[in-house]
């Protein structure tokens, strides 16, 4: 099992963004995108990330976050561990780890 | 809702044929905006592709290439036809082999880097592509409306008023008004589990154009790409040893035995390793080494490449530096294949030859609704080999010319006011239900079913079951599905939903195409019905929403200048016969 802390952030309703962790199964070579589809399927549905026209084929980088405090396309970077995901840094937040512009 | 905004022409989907349409309508002087369910330039499946443009020898030769002149487009529309079993909509071809090579010239002249491969095809990268549309978008300060996701089209009496979806980052349903409409979204693989397509091609307005009222044609016909990675998670859905397999490599089962070779006459070997006739032929081909249990692991077969020598290698990474291709570097795996291993691979959802239906003008049976590209459907017939790529080009500037005129000639049509709040209410009502099923766990049950019984072998059997299953959802399920999340900004619930009732209905289509097309023709086939029957099944298959309910009927394909033959064959049968016809 592994710990999964993601920032939280609705605009419209909290002042400022919070972690909130998640523990879930670390499946051989299973990418972040891969983590964050296990939480929104099994553990949390609220959860908004970037995936609806992602490419997985590091060509659209729509799903570029903040992993473990490094920029990274969620669709290509393995996952070894517990890990923090933050938006990436100087976008506006949509929600959670969607930002505008990107 | 906000104030709808105003314009001639909308283009809906920002892949190649959307942003082709933009840049004509543009040119011709009517106000245009692309609307795309993610960024244009982000988003679709032309930046993925792997890509070739084609077109004929002597065209190439007429543009300025060192194209051979004693081919000709006659020729180059006799072999779409033959590749296509005789389904094509001859009119189509005729507009595809016309207009290849300006679409060519016009692309290498904005700045498109290409290789001439001597015979019928232009190299180039989907990236690269993608790239210089866009940048000819940006020239020309065309509006762009990203994110928004449509759903429906507006409709007035019985011709277009414009197209209402959703604002994924706002969380709000959003009109906007025009005179006409072209659509040009792809195809609908991600109803599929196992694809090579990107996201959010989920066949929405496919649907959309059901619901108003429009033609789907040949929904039955669905094309695989029999090599595509599935695993590791990160390359899963790659299709880069289908790539390789044009220069190198075999296909095994699990035996380590190159089944195709093994299995199959010498000249379908040669023209699924040497030709795009390869998509057909090895899914079908490793399909059959699945279902007999000579498949992978993971229900696949291996791509290898151990019989190849170094330095032939070493040739091939020159066309690929660093085994960089398109923005992955693929060296890790290389390494490990070069060391005698095999990736598993298996045939993925990969492009649509069925769609809305259209005439060379690019109308759809509404009038001041257009679609090009591979949401449109007829051009190819049962199989396509040639070029997707020159079927956007072509088609797009087509399709963006027809819509600028008409616009010109038509009045904006009025809003209807409750028909815009029945859509609304139509993707709202999920967010007051309590008890219905998830979003998230209908779009894995309509999946499973695309998976298990609209793969690349069909049964009678499958193909009821699947119709009663899809039916049911839409009646059952769809209706009352909870959405739990309540924030409606990139609310993924709701983009889920009303995914889920697009792919339900498009594979619904699909099904009752397949169930009615009691014969195997291309990239169609019926384990119950193995022939190809052209006395009964030169036909077409019309699907269309008649007084709320789905309605298939066939018609006599569209032929100007080739005639089928009228006799039955078998699938190995059959590309026996059209290697010879096409003399490769």
């Amino acid at each position: 099992m592994i710990k999964v802390r993601v920032a939280r952030f609705d605009p419209a309703v909290d002042s400022s963004p919070h972690y909130q962790t998640y523990e879930m199964p670390l499946e051989p070579r299973m990418t972040v995108m891969d983590a964050l589809d296990y939480i929104y399927e099994n553990l949390d549905p609220s959860l908004a990330y970037h995936s609806h026209t992602s490419c997985h084929r590091r060509i659209c980088a729509r799903c570029n976050v903040t992993i473990n405090n490094k920029a990274g396309l969620s669709c290509h970077t393995e996952v070894n561990g517990d890990l923090t995901i933050d938006p990436l840094p100087r976008f506006k937040v949509v929600r959670d780890l969607v930002v505008e512009g990107l | 809702m906000p104030d709808q905004e105003l314009v001639d022409v909308i283009v809906v989907g920002s892949g190649g044929a959307g942003l082709r349409a933009a840049i004509e309508a543009h040119d011709l002087g009517v106000s245009t905006m692309l609307i795309s369910n993610g960024v244009a330039g982000k988003s679709g499946a032309t930046m993925m592709a792997g890509a070739d443009i084609t077109l004929d020898g002597a065209g190439a030769a007429e543009i300025g290439l060192p194209g051979n002149e004693s081919d000709s487009k006659e020729r180059f529309f006799h072999d779409i036809v033959i590749q296509g079993y005789y389904l094509n909509n001859q009119r189509l071809i005729e507009a595809y082999v016309r207009d290849a090579p300006a679409r060519t010239k016009e692309m290498i002249d904005w700045g498109m880097k290409y290789i001439w491969d001597g015979k019928r095809a232009i190299l180039t990268q989907g990236t690269d592509l993608n790239q210089v549309l866009t940048d000819q978008i940006r020239r020309r300060h065309i509006t762009m409306k990203n994110d928004l996701y449509v759903t429906d089209i507006l409709t007035h009496g019985k011709t277009v008023a414009g197209v209402v979806g959703i604002d994924i980052n706002k969380g709000m349903v959003q009109a906007v008004r025009s005179k006409v409409v072209v659509i040009a979204t792809g195809g609908w693989q991600r109803a599929y589990s196992f694809t090579s397509a990107p996201g959010g091609l989920t066949g929405a307005m496919h649907a959309a154009v059901y619901r108003a009222g429009a033609d789907l044609l040949n929904m039955e016909m669905v094309t695989f790409c029999p090599n595509v990675i599935l695993w590791p998670p990160a390359l899963r859905g790659d299709i880069f040893p289908y790539i390789l397999i044009e220069m190198f490599g075999d296909l095994l089962e699990k035996h380590g035995r190159p089944f195709l070779r093994d299995e199959y006459d010498p000249s379908i070997y040669r023209i699924a390793t040497t030709t795009e006739w390869n998509k057909l032929i090895f899914s079908m081909a490793a399909t059959k080494v699945v279902l007999r249990g000579d498949g992978s692991p993971r229900g696949g077969t291996y791509y290898s490449i151990k019989n190849v020598p170094l330095n032939i290698l070493e040739e091939a990474e020159k066309i690929y530096p660093g085994w960089k291709w398109l923005r992955t570097n693929f060296s890790d795996l290389m390494n490990w294949l070069k060391e005698g291993n095999a990736v598993e691979v298996a045939p993925a959802a990969h492009y649509m030859e069925g769609g809305i239906a259209v005439n060379e003008r690019a109308e759809t049976t509404i009038r001041g609704l257009y679609a090009a590209g591979e949401c449109s459907g007829g051009l190819f017939g049962a199989n396509r080999v040639a070029s997707a790529i020159t079927q956007i080009l072509v088609q797009g500037a087509i399709a963006g010319k027809s819509a600028a005129n008409e616009s010109k000639k038509t009045p904006l049509g009025e809003l209807d006011a409750s028909q815009l709040k029945k859509i609304e209410s139509r993707h709202t009502r999920y967010f007051g239900q309590k008890d219905g099923p998830s979003a998230i766990d209908l779009k894995k049950k309509v999946r499973a079913i695309a998976d298990e019984n609209l793969w690349v072998i069909r049964t009678g059997a499958g193909l009821k079951q699947a119709t009663a299953k899809l039916e049911s959802i839409l009646s059952n399920d769809v209706p009352r599905i909870s959405i739990k999340t309540q924030a409606r900004t990139y609310n993924k619930e709701w983009i889920d939903a009303i995914e889920v009732e697009s792919m339900a209905q498009v594979l619904l289509a699909s099904a009752r195409s397949a169930l009615l097309r009691t014969e195997s023709r291309g990239v169609h086939n019926r384990s119950d019905f193995p022939q190809t029957d052209n006395r009964r099944w030169l036909r077409e298959i019309v699907v269309r929403q008649v007084n709320g309910k789905m309605s298939l009927t066939t018609r006599p394909i569209t032929v100007t200048k080739l005639k089928p033959p009228r006799v039955r064959f078998g699938f190995e049968e059959g590309l026996i016969s059209a290697v010879k016809e096409l003399g490769e």
